[in-house]
């Protein structure tokens, strides 16, 4: 399997006129073909401004990509030009959103779309890219797609929406796909409709998908790997499996923990995290989670924490497994 | 709380434990299209301090249903009846002395309090439309409702937007408690907010309810969550009620197909359970209420459907101790 994407000690800000906030502070993941990655976390953990940094879609400014690299295709494009991003967005990348109305233009037939998207990037007649049209709403399950092609986008439900934005994100084979909370704005039944659609797709074409979520569940039927972010920093990452049956973090551990399952009964409490995220225009100097961690020690206000391995591909930063550390701190499960 | 004894009681006698009684609710809009049926005949009772889970999927009804309950919606047709400390028929006429009782928690904690008034204005506000207390008592609860929420007492002199969404939660929470009400909606009050908060606010309310005695309508479509807070749930597609038991009883054994695919299409955060998992996805989309179906609402999507869904609505009744709506679960 061959790396698709690299990201290095990603650092993004925004100017604002209150000071400058650090959304995103020394990012690393990376991802092979046909794998699904999904980056978890809370709002304002810097999730999206990671994904929209791999396609440049922040404006800069007030964006800044402060430092790090991004490799995609092996190439970096940190330093790429507008046109030279034009390119590489659809044919490398390309993205889908939360909310599909906002992203599909009201006064155009979604099949004219569609065919618009596939002529900029590949040689085609209108003949031949309205076919290409035609098969790609196919391939994403629209019913009639001939005239279905020819309607609007409020004529679609939310669902199929979902599918026309899907459709036109293949439309030119990207090798990497990303879908920024795809299925939010969905119900569960139309979640399990999409869910159940990009899997397929991903092993169809072999394109590798970044899923950015902050539902566990979701991650959980989708995902080859997981990074979790909290405050703009990775704080664990490795195999779906690892996460969810061997967290490492004490910040994995209590979402985890934080969510019911079908098995509790009414009188077991929830584990709940006290607190509110740091505010990243000034984030902490040690651990972001320090102060709504039950196991912060004098260290973790301090300085920031390396990253240590817990298994083959398994990492996480924390103080607690430090050889130099308590053992009565660090042991003992939450 | 409830055992199926007091959920086969016959209807006409009111017992002590109902609080409410739902009999025959339909809520109709009129729209340029026709008539969009958002309830439909809505049979139900809601027992004295028990949280009763009402999920579905957006369009379904159910927060028309739930501000039909509030009264902020006069009911098209049919009867509710109130049996707190006052018995009352919710009308418009009752509905200042009803909303003495009754309050609701709304699901944006952003639109739902207004930015100009400061949090305890927010909260001392209900007191003071009721002729509750004078302005010193007043002033004391104000403090006292913020600490039963768990912000303190400062924040009283703050605005709303100084405040994180799940403080915000919190501040509306204290607003509908400052009434002292028996009965809270509570209109999906955590799908705003993140995960590592919505374990906060479930834990109040679950503490709340046992503090306070309250009883909660507790609307969601996060079905999880539903399963663990509520005594009993009912499942509404297309402004019907579907299904309804207790919620042990719902997910060990559904019935309904309809609650049947809802079930299984919530992703679980296990990833082996999920792969493991027998998915029934449903096909299609959720009809338009505007002229909905005559026979079966889930009748267009149902994979068992026959010509007998098609034809003739089925009744909600008691089947193998659930109450449910469809031609097809045996007695």
């Amino acid at each position: 399997m061959s790396k698709i994407l690299e990201v290095k000690d990603l650092h993004v800000s925004f100017d604002t006129y209150a000071g400058e906030v650090k959304a995103v502070r020394g990012v690393s993941f990376d991802l092979h073909e046909g794998e699904v990655l999904a980056i978890v976390g809370e709002s304002g953990c810097g999730k999206s401004v990671t994904a929209q940094t791999i396609m440049k879609l922040n404006p800069m400014p007030p964006a800044r990509i402060v430092n790090g690299e991004i490799i995609l295709c092996d190439k970096d494009i940190v330093n790429a030009t507008e046109k030279e991003m034009m390119a590489i967005r659809g044919k490398d990348v390309s993205m889908i959103f939360q909310d599909p109305m906002t992203c599909l233009n009201p006064t155009m037939q979604v099949g004219k779309q569609l065919t618009e998207a596939i002529r900029n990037h590949r040689k085609m007649t209108k003949e031949e890219a309205h076919k290409e049209a035609i098969r790609l709403l196919e391939l994403v399950r629209i019913p009639n797609p001939e005239q279905r092609a020819k309607q609007y986008p409020h004529e679609f439900s939310g669902g199929m929406r979902q599918r026309v934005m899907i459709a036109m994100a293949l439309s030119c084979a990207p090798k990497l796909l990303i879908a920024d909370e795809p299925t939010t704005a969905l119900d569960v039944t139309i979640q399990a409709q999409i869910m159940e659609l990009l899997k397929e797709i991903g092993k169809k074409t072999n394109t590798a998908i970044i899923m950015i979520t902050h539902d566990l569940g979701v991650v959980a039927s989708m995902a080859d790997r997981v990074v979790v972010m909290y405050a703009g920093k990775v704080v664990e990452s490795g195999v779906a499996r690892d996460i969810f049956y061997h967290p490492a973090h004490p910040y994995t551990k209590a979402l985890l923990k934080s969510l019911p399952t079908t098995e509790m009964s009414r009188d077991e409490r929830l584990v709940s995290i006290p607190g509110t995220p740091p505010d990243l225009l000034n984030p902490p100097v040690g651990c972001p989670f320090a102060s709504r961690c039950k196991y912060a020690m004098k260290i973790c206000y301090e300085a920031p924490p390396a990253e240590f391995e817990v298994g083959k591909g398994h990492h996480g930063s924390c103080w607690l497994p430090h050889p130099d550390c308590p053992k009565d701190q660090a042991g003992g499960e939450q | 709380m409830m055992d199926m004894k007091t959920m086969n009681m016959p209807e006409k006698k009111v017992d002590d434990n109902v609080l409410i009684e739902i009999q025959d609710v339909s809520k109709h809009f009129k729209v340029s299209e026709g008539i969009l049926k958002a309830v439909n005949h809505v049979n139900l009772t809601i027992y004295k301090g028990e949280t009763l889970g009402l999920v579905g999927e957006s369009g379904c009804g159910k927060s028309t249903f739930g501000k039909v309950l509030m009264g902020i919606y006069p009911a098209t047709s049919g009867k509710i009846l109130y049996h707190g400390k006052k018995d009352i028929e919710i009308t418009k006429k009752n509905l200042f002395a009803y909303s003495k009782m009754a309050q609701i928690i709304f699901q944006d904690p952003y639109s739902s309090l207004d930015p100009r008034m400061t949090v305890g204005s927010i909260i001392e506000e209900g007191m003071i439309i009721h002729k509750m207390y004078d302005k010193k008592r007043r002033q004391e609860r104000v403090y006292e409702l913020l600490e039963l929420v768990g912000l303190n007492r400062e924040h009283a002199n703050r605005f709303p937007h100084e405040f994180s969404g799940g403080q915000r939660q919190r501040i509306g929470i204290a607003r509908a408690l400052a009434i002292e009400p028996e009965f809270i909606v509570c209109d999906e009050p955590i799908s705003a907010l993140d995960v590592s908060i919505q374990s906060q606010i479930i834990n109040l309310l679950h503490d709340l309810q046992k503090k306070l005695n309250l009883t909660y309508l507790f609307i969601a479509h996060d079905l999880n969550i539903v399963k663990y807070i509520s005594d009993r749930i009912a499942v509404m597609y297309l402004g019907n009620i579907v299904e309804l038991a207790t919620s042990d009883q719902l997910y060990e054994k559904t019935l309904h197909p309809y609650s049947k695919a809802l079930l299984s299409a919530v992703p679980i955060p296990d990833p082996d359970k999920e792969a493991s998992k027998k998915r029934d996805i449903l096909g299609g989309d959720v009809p338009s209420p505007i002229n909905p179906p005559k026979g079966c609402p889930f009748a267009s999507r149902c994979p068992h459907a026959t010509e007998i869904c098609r034809q003739e609505k089925p009744k909600l009744e008691m089947k193998q101790g659930h109450l449910v709506a469809c031609h097809h679960v045996k007695k």
